[in-house]
């Protein structure tokens, strides 16, 4: 058994880095880099060769190329001055980093210019991968104006009282805390860098994108580790290390060390967190509805019950979901329902409920289907025929036989559907403009994101392989039949 | 014993079941008659589609959803099983006093319950007896079918289990309820040959034990003339002779039994072709007039197309529904395969089989 959970988890990893690679390359080589300015409002401000500069910079940045520009390659020259300008060894070094595969591109003023050189498919896949993974560590933190800094990981008690693991020296301050958001255990050791965001969020890493929370601040009563007490917006969880030239004087006011860069408190959750709120809820509203009702035709197959389920399975299989949705705003519209989500916001019920109707209702019809299905078939098996002639009443043989075999298969995907909420429902969440992921990976297609597709990418193939593993995991539970072996050929 | 000899335990009076197959009516069970004696093994043989099943069927109210008892009476304690209409009447016969063992123990068992809680189960739902008073009774019944380590295999599922071994506890639910009537529907057809014999005997030792009347549906001849006391042929919805079991085997009098008996398979000789009866059975959509198996016999006489025969007596036991009994008919003799059948019969399977062993 572990052996094939640690099986499988190999494979999964070397499944999602392989989906990765192919979209890294694709997004990178497939799609002209000149697009990606389409929406970079700050292009208009560069002429000439600092427009040029400010291109190569960005694509340097993205991860496509390698950009050079006099200063640095004059940078190991004797004579430097002389070599910004074109003159002394210029030429030279210049040569030197043709014969390396570069090429020299001269700038409009004719006199320098820079040398640049692509990716190749498999560096563009080294590259990410190498920076992928970040472990925190006591020796990550460089600051020669702090040369006292202690490097060790220590116990202490966080701001709310709860203890937790610091570490001094590290990028984090508190490395593993305890607070009152799922999943209550956190950590800060690892975290996986996937780059910044461009052009849409410019500027933040797209793992804080979806990770962060949305809207306004949030201010709480907390006091900091120098003993005030006072009303703030900072998250003192998130304290990363500042260099000590740039703490100022509000920042030696709170806090006794130099860990003093810290996130806000956000009033909403963020894009996961929308997503994940709403696809949790409505899959158990789905759940709740869908397995009772495909029992309940089941058992009663042919009469008015599961004709009336038919009738309502085939009703929502038929309607386009778009145009469902749009009905079902209809009609919440008859309730004072609001139109759109950020009308009344994350404070009132209002705002979930018609959404929340319309996912879980949208999920049911294939549910219902498919349990009444598998009741069927097994209904109609011969170990149930042997439990009525061993006279056992038609409830009993539902309740404690068919059901547990027909819900074998279902149990299988509801990992699935749990971990998938994640990703959000596209749709629904562009009709009542939910700030969720959802839209998340349509548009970062469309604005050529392409950091943010492959952030996204990552999360769903990781989270589909995982819940795929996690509900076989289930399966040996619910079926004594199945036992998972690294055996060759087992099952 | 001999006192139980002539109590019946249960009769069934000129029962017609019908089928409604899309649209259409089936008659699978054509009034038939007959009398269970107390304590006997009955084998009701037949081929495929005679309707051996469906008429054992009736007894415990377990025909398919579209088939009824049209007419006639189910005679049991008193009872008349056929007027039965709801699911609560059936509980308190079903499983309690008339169990059925069917032909699959493969697929006999639920594969994702433990054994012990599918023996405990029927123990504490008919017997009303605790969940440790059916433990126990559960682990003694396995034992007495024959499960060694029964305690431990208590937890176990079936598919832990080999076919034999699964057959033992379909067994073992079957007699949890100590029933009147035990019907083993082919209980050995999906079990190897070594296996057949074990569970056969098992059956027989436990019919004597536990004091129930069996009654076998098969088609194997073997099995038949090992276990049964009478024996009921079956064909096209009707019983077309029965009788004690040497009676059907030595002194057959239905062209159908002679073709059934001499299709058995160990009385092929080498280079000949082996018996088989030529046709098809009849079609039950329509009404079958005369005798149902006459297009099919070598015996047949203008009467057998014209008007169903009566059951005519052989001897006190023995009663054969064929014109050929008529004193008018002329006067034939089964084939020559079948004569001295019994001779041939050991002389065959002396070298081993289960047929001598009776």
């Amino acid at each position: 058994m572990k052996r094939y959970v640690l099986g499988r988890l190999i494979r999964s990893i070397i499944s999602v880095c392989f989906v990765l690679s192919i979209t890294i390359v694709m997004v990178y080589t497939m799609i002209p880099r000149e697009k990606i300015f389409q929406t970079d409002t700050s292009l208009g401000k560069y002429k000439g060769d600092a427009l040029v500069n400010y291109k190569y910079n960005i694509w340097k940045d993205l991860g496509y190329l390698d950009f050079v520009q006099p200063s640095g390659i004059c940078a190991v020259s004797e004579n430097y001055n002389s070599c910004v300008n074109g003159g002394a060894d210029f030429k030279d070094l210049v040569a030197d980093y043709e014969t390396r595969g570069y090429t020299y591109v001269p700038y409009e003023n004719g006199v320098t210019g820079f040398v640049t050189r692509d990716y190749p498919a498999y560096e563009l896949i080294w590259n990410f991968f190498s920076n992928l993974i970040e472990v925190d560590n006591p020796w990550a933190v460089q600051d020669a104006e702090n040369e006292e800094l202690q490097r060790s990981y220590y116990i202490t008690t966080g701001s709310n009282g709860m203890p937790a693991v610091a570490c001094s020296g590290c990028k984090h301050k508190y490395q593993l805390y305890i607070d009152s958001n799922f999943p209550f255990i956190h950590q800060n050791v690892i975290s996986l860098d996937f780059g910044l965001s461009y052009p849409t969020f410019n500027g933040l890493e797209t793992m804080d994108v979806i990770n962060d929370g949305q809207g306004q601040v949030v201010q709480i009563e907390q006091t900091f580790p120098s003993g005030v007490t006072q009303r703030s917006a900072l998250n003192q969880y998130t304290c990363e290390y500042k260099q000590t030239s740039t703490l100022d004087h509000l920042d030696t006011q709170k806090f006794t060390d130099n860990y003093a860069n810290c996130k806000n408190y956000m009033e909403s959750p963020s894009m996961v967190g929308t997503s994940y709120l709403f696809g949790i809820i409505a899959l158990i509203i789905a759940y709740v509805i869908a397995l009772p009702a495909g029992v309940t035709m089941a058992r009663h197959k042919d009469r008015w019950q599961d004709k009336l389920g038919i009738v309502y399975v085939n009703f929502m299989i038929a309607v386009p979901s778009l145009a469902f949705i749009y009905f079902a705003k209809w009609i919440g519209r008859l309730f004072q329902m609001p139109e759109k989500f950020p009308e009344l916001g994350f404070g009132d019920v209002k705002s979930y409920i018609l959404p929340l109707i319309i996912l879980a209702l949208l999920s049911t019809s294939s549910l219902i289907i498919w349990m009444r299905r598998y009741m069927i078939d097994q209904s109609n098996s011969d170990y149930v025929k042997f439990a009525r002639a061993k006279g056992l009443s038609e409830k009993e043989i539902f309740n404690k036989h068919i059901l547990k075999n027909a819900i074998i298969p279902i149990v299988n995907g509801i990992p699935q559907s749990v971990i998938l909420c994640i990703s959000g429902s596209v749709i629904t969440e562009s009709v009542f403009a939910i700030p969720g992921m959802g839209k998340m990976l349509p548009d970062s297609i469309k604005a050529l994101n392409n950091r943010m597709v492959i952030t996204l990418t990552f999360i769903f193939t990781a989270l589909a392989v995982i819940s795929l593993l996690v509900g076989d995991l289930l399966m040996t539970v619910v079926d004594p039949r199945i036992q998972l072996t690294a055996k060759k050929g087992g099952k | 014993m001999e006192d139980n000899k002539n109590n019946i335990i249960l009769s069934a009076k000129d029962v017609v079941v019908k089928f409604k197959v899309r649209e259409r009516t089936l008659t699978a069970i054509r009034r038939v008659s007959f009398d269970f004696p107390e304590g006997k093994v009955v084998a009701i043989v037949g081929e495929s589609g005679s309707g051996k099943s469906v008429f054992t069927k009736t007894f415990t109210g377990m025909l398919d959803i579209n088939g009824r008892i049209d007419s006639g009476e189910i005679l049991f304690e008193g009872q008349d099983l056929a007027k039965f209409k709801t699911e609560k009447e059936w509980l308190t016969i079903r499983g309690k006093k008339i169990a059925t063992v069917f032909q699959d123990p493969m697929t006999s068992l639920n594969p994702v319950r433990t054994i012990g809680y599918q023996i405990a189960e029927v123990i504490i739902k008919h017997q009303g007896k605790s969940k440790e008073e059916a433990k126990k009774e559960a682990i003694s019944l396995m034992e007495r079918v024959g499960i060694y380590d029964a305690e431990r295999r208590y937890d176990e599922y079936p598919f832990q289990y080999s076919g034999g071994m699964r057959q033992r506890i379909v067994i073992a639910i079957a007699l949890a309820c100590h029933p009147k009537i035990l019907i083993c529907d082919e209980p050995t057809t999906a079990l190897d040959v070594t296996i057949q014999a074990q569970i056969i005997h098992l059956i027989k030792d436990l019919s004597k034990e536990y004091g129930f009347t069996t009654i076998y549906i098969t088609h194997d001849l073997g099995v038949v003339a090992n276990v049964a006391d009478i024996v009921a042929v079956m064909y096209g919805g009707q019983i077309i002779e029965y009788g004690n079991v040497e009676e059907i085997f030595y002194n057959p009098k239905h062209p159908y039994t002679w073709g059934l008996l001499s299709s058995l398979p160990q009385l092929g000789e080498k280079g000949h072709e082996l018996f088989a009866i030529r046709g098809t059975p009849p079609s039950l959509f329509e009404e079958i007039k005369g005798d149902a198996f006459a297009p099919r016999s070598d015996y047949a006489m203008k009467i057998d197309f014209e008007e169903e025969p009566p059951f005519f007596k052989v001897s006190d036991t023995h009663f054969a529904k064929t014109w050929l009994l008529d004193p008018r008919a002329p006067k034939v003799d089964p084939p020559e395969t079948i004569q001295n059948l019994h001779e041939k019969m050991v002389a065959i399977t002396a070298k081993g089989g289960i047929y001598g062993e009776r």
